[in-house]
């Protein structure tokens, strides 16, 4: 294949000075005026002395771009126009004028002796320059295959494509993505679908499977990945480019609390039309007791009521329990409302003994801890039931290449926090266990300002983040994160992402200590990119690379929202039918009002839960043995009547 | 057409030819000064009033240039030299390394590229003042050697080590002259199109005969006008000319040539920006010599700008020919 022609000539030559001299990791070189060199170019050097017998090359990205002409002082220019501007435009000579460049060095070859950038001649790098000096080389040869197409290089005629390791993307080398840029341009969330989709095409086989859980945290974002978006011809090219199919994702399952009704989906993906793999994600006590501290702050949570949250925990819970102050009662609580029950006989009996304490837990601290845990079922609307029942993501048979969506962005901040917590710990534990269905689980979290910020109190999220990032890598959990300044996201956290992208960075945010390490000409392009474009670090990178990638395959969030508007509050029935219509599509609104007759909301919506959360085979027959029986109304028997005692025959008064 | 230029010749440099002198003779004294001998050596022409024959009316006046500015030069020719002492023979005899280079530098779409250029280095010692065997050796390090004992004007018997120097400088820069006039007939032989070269164009005779080569003095240690003709050279104003006179020399071939002013010398000396041109002598009579002299004088007009500062002759030196200059310092 023939290569550009900019690849094969020379398109500059280094220059030292004493003022500028070259370094291991700097070099300088200059081109001609009409040269495709720009911010981000890779470029090679060859040298013209060999070193141990062997010409070294060197490989640079470009830093920083200098223009001058042989002008001394703009003085000059002015006295040779005599002060009249539209008159410079005519001068018959235009001055000599330079294009010079600085580049940072990505590679030598040979490593040693690492030396000074010796003088040469610059070319633009081809495909094969690109991999090398990216160490790409080294995962992309036969054997590794660790790959994974991030974006597409481009500079002059030519475009490579740029690979990641997934070794140093997915663990155990090193893992985490973290993203940057300022909001509104869609970067963030089409960079990670698009990544997403990369890593589902190209993980490598032995490494095993996996998959991905995003919490939408905003908006209608993430809430149509299953459905074919938009896409232009140069985006398709890029997807054949990168080998990375232009099609949404295949398998997306979501999940989304309910309203505060208990039945309406808190998502905006509620239309009918999707309904078929969007389920409910609801919690009982037992669920959310085991995260008792993400809903209650440590002013509440004193040491004597972390004990009584203990004790309950230990003893109480899915446990018979009787105590003689109860009047040996046996109870087993397993809903809020059990619960709820047990401190008010607790309380009564207190009172009626006219005692301080029980167990050795003060009147005070029972109230307390009792106002609190009753108070989630209500922060928590929708996902925390009263009643227990539980419907939850698929702990133990995740599915290879899925993403699992978890639509939080219409819940309250305590509810989010409660199901990043629960998610990623049972995630956690699962992995740990070996035993959730898939050897990888990708957690994106976007909005990483708010969660885990640097500074502020320490709340069992940022907590949790910290965690995940730390050693998340060594179990197969691996966090994308994303957000608007990273350099207000804590440091570990950010740290800890063996992978950095940036989108668009506002300016203030790119004057912060954190990107003292870009040059001037780079923070400039950054805070210009275009949608599409990204700088990407990695760990085989020693210098930031830039890179375009494809508008993703999935239809947008806002025209999804359009095209499929959020379905308008139903009464109970409809929902009902709803529910159990992506079960048995068979089933009519006139046989669920028949089935349900005039039982009370709170019977129904259970049955309905029983009824989505074991997906029956036959569903009219299970959710009809979930209602209990109505027994047919019988007259009263009529009571008989007294007879009349006749009056004595000798009643003088004639009563 | 244009044509490419060659690849840069390596040079020894005044450091490589030392080191090399070193070895063929160790006995000798090092020079230890680097500093160029032309800017040592003054210039011994002296300045002097020659009449001049006019072709354009009767007697030399001043001559508003008519229409504005055309930017009709398409080429810049310059040269430079420089001559270092390499090395003292015994008895003070100077061994100068003398540097020269010429460039056309063509002008394409406002921008300067090379057309053409040369760098010699050459030796330079009188032969007759060293012995025969050094001069074998200096033969023998396949550097051309020049003696400067002997010259087209006779032979030089000078044996003071300042007339030596001075000798290989004036050997040195007849070298340059005619590497300047090796491209300027070059281009002359090949091109239709203008070609500005700096100084004058009557030294080489198919140059002074080409209508396509105009020739630009700064330096004025020669006059040619005397009297009122001098004074009223002097007082040409900004874009005025001098009426057309003839320039002949025994040695050199006649031109024709008018004085220009090419920017408004209020507040300055009396040669500021003052300018003598020389073109082709032939067909300039009459309205020909009008003519010519007021197109020429148009073309150099255009060249005003961009000015040549922080060099100190921006006031004549059109930019062409400092890009000339930048180019071989670059060089040489």
């Amino acid at each position: 294949m023939t290569q550009p022609l900019e690849i094969t000539h020379p398109l500059g030559r280094v220059v030292a000075t004493e003022r500028k001299p070259n370094t291991p990791h700097e070099f300088h070189f200059w081109t001609a005026l009409d040269s495709p060199v720009g911010i981000g170019t890779i470029v090679r050097v060859e040298g013209a002395q060999p070193v141990g017998g062997q010409i070294p090359e060197i490989y640079g990205i470009v830093v920083e771009g200098f223009s001058y002409t042989d002008l001394q002082t703009p003085l000059h220019d002015m006295l040779g126009h005599d002060g009249t501007p539209d008159g410079a435009s005519l001068s018959a000579t235009q001055r000599a004028e330079i294009r010079l460049y600085t580049a940072a060095v990505l590679r030598q070859v040979p490593e040693e002796p690492l030396q000074p950038v010796p003088m040469g001649a610059v070319y633009l790098a081809g495909d094969q320059d690109v991999a090398v000096a990216l160490r790409m080389d080294g995962y992309l040869k036969e054997g590794a295959n660790t790959g994974i197409p991030i974006g597409v290089y481009r500079a002059g005629a030519s475009d490579s494509v740029i690979y990641v390791d997934a070794d140093f993307l997915i663990g155990p080398e090193a893992a985490h993505l973290n993203i940057t840029g300022v909001s509104g341009l869609a970067t963030k969330t089409s960079a990670i679908e698009w990544i997403l989709s990369s890593i589902f095409a190209h993980f490598p086989a032995q490494k095993g499977s996996v998959a991905a859980v995003c919490f939408n945290v905003k908006g209608p974002d993430l809430c149509f990945l299953d459905q074919p978006g938009t896409i232009e011809d140069a985006d398709r090219a890029l997807y054949e480019k990168c080998g990375v199919p232009a099609t949404p994702f295949e398998h997306v399952k979501y999940f989304a609390p309910y309203k505060s009704d208990g039945f309406s989906l808190n998502t905006l993906r509620s239309n009918e039309a999707l309904s078929h793999n969007v389920s409910s994600l609801t919690w009982g006590l037992r669920e959310v007791l085991q995260y008792a501290e993400v809903l209650l702050n440590k002013d509440d949570v004193d040491a004597k009521a972390d004990a009584l949250i203990d004790f309950i925990r230990e003893r109480i819970v899915d446990r018979e329990f009787s105590d003689p102050i109860l009047g040996n009662r046996r109870y087993l609580v397993r809903s809020f409302a059990d619960l709820e029950a047990w401190f008010r006989d607790v309380l009564s009996a207190l009172e009626g003994k006219n005692s301080d304490g029980w167990r050795s837990h003060h009147i005070a601290t029972i109230r307390k801890v009792r106002n609190r845990l009753t108070n989630i079922s209500t922060r928590c609307a929708g996902l925390v039931t009263d009643d227990g029942a539980v419907s939850d993501l698929p702990f133990g048979s995740f599915e290879d290449r899925t993403v699992y969506v978890i639509d939080v962005a219409s819940l309250e901040e305590d509810a989010q926090d409660l199901i990043f917590a629960r998610v990623v710990t049972k995630l956690r534990e699962h992995l740990e266990k070996r035993d959730l269905g898939v050897n990888h689980v990708v957690v994106f979290v976007d909005e990483l300002n708010k969660y885990a910020p640097h500074d502020g109190q320490d709340t069992y999220v940022r907590k949790m983040l910290l965690d995940l990032a730390e050693r998340g890598r060594y179990l197969g959990l691996v966090l994308f994160s994303a957000q608007q300044f990273r350099s207000q996201v804590h440091r570990r956290v950010v740290g800890n992402s063996g992978t950095a992208v940036y989108g668009r960075m506002d300016s203030d945010e790119l004057a912060t200590p954190g990107y003292a390490v870009l040059s001037p000409a780079v923070k400039i392009k950054l805070a210009t990119l275009d949608k599409g474009q990204l700088m990407v670090r990695h760990p085989h990178f020693t210098q930031p690379i830039f890179v375009r990638f494809p508008r993703p395959a999935v239809m947008r969030g806002r025209d999804g929202a359009e095209q499929f508007p959020q379905a308008s509050d139903v009464d109970l029935d409809t929902a009902v039918l709803r529910s159990l219509r992506s079960l048995d599509p068979s089933i009519t609104l006139g046989w669920v009002r028949e089935a349900v007759g005039i039982r009370d909301d709170e019977e129904i919506v259970r049955a309905r839960n029983a009824t989505v959360r074991e997906r029956p085979a036959d569903v009219r027959k299970f959710f009809l043995a979930q209602l209990r029986p109505v027994v047919a109304s019988q007259a009263a028997p009529r009571p008989q009547a007294a007879t009349i005692r006749s009056a004595p025959a000798d009643d003088p008064y004639g009563f | 057409m244009s044509a490419v230029a060659p690849p840069l010749s390596p040079s020894l440099g005044l450091h490589g030819v030392q080191r090399l002198l070193a070895g063929l003779f160790p006995e000798a004294d090092g020079a230890a000064s680097e500093t160029p001998l032309e800017l040592t050596t003054a210039d011994a022409r002296p300045a002097r009033l020659i009449s001049a024959t006019v072709i354009e009316g009767g007697e030399l006046r001043g001559i508003p240039v008519p229409g504005g500015p055309e930017a009709n030069f398409v080429a810049f020719l310059d040269g430079t030299q420089t001559s270092r002492v390499a090395q003292y023979q015994r008895g003070g005899v100077p061994i100068v390394l003398g540097m020269v280079a010429a460039v056309v530098r063509e002008r394409r779409d406002r921008r300067m590229f090379t057309w053409r250029h040369v760098a010699q280095e050459r030796l330079y010692a009188p032969k007759a003042q060293i012995a025969r065997s050094a001069w074998e050796r200096l033969v023998s390090t396949g550097l051309e050697v020049c003696d400067t004992a002997e010259d087209e004007d006779g032979p030089n018997s000078a044996e003071h080590p300042l007339a030596m120097r001075e000798a290989a400088v004036h050997r040195v820069q007849k070298d340059r002259e005619r590497a300047e006039h090796a491209l300027a007939i070059e281009w002359c032989g090949r091109e239709e199109r203008g070609l500005f070269v700096d100084g004058s164009i009557s030294g080489a005779d198919p140059v002074a005969r080409a209508p396509v080569a105009v020739g630009v003095v700064k330096t004025h240690r020669t006059l040619y006008a005397s009297g009122d003709a001098l004074t009223r050279v002097l007082a040409l104003g900004q874009a005025e000319r001098s009426s057309v006179f003839l320039v002949t020399s025994p040695k050199r071939a006649p031109v024709a040539s008018w004085y220009l002013r090419i920017r408004d010398p209020r507040g300055h000396d009396p040669m500021w920006a003052l300018l003598r041109v020389e073109v082709s002598a032939g067909g300039m009579e009459g309205r020909e010599a009008t003519r010519r002299a007021d197109e020429v004088s148009r073309w150099i007009l255009a060249e005003v700008a961009p000015v040549s500062l922080p060099d100190g002759r921006w006031d004549k030196m059109v930019y062409g020919v400092r890009d000339c200059e930048e180019f071989l310092r670059a060089i040489v």
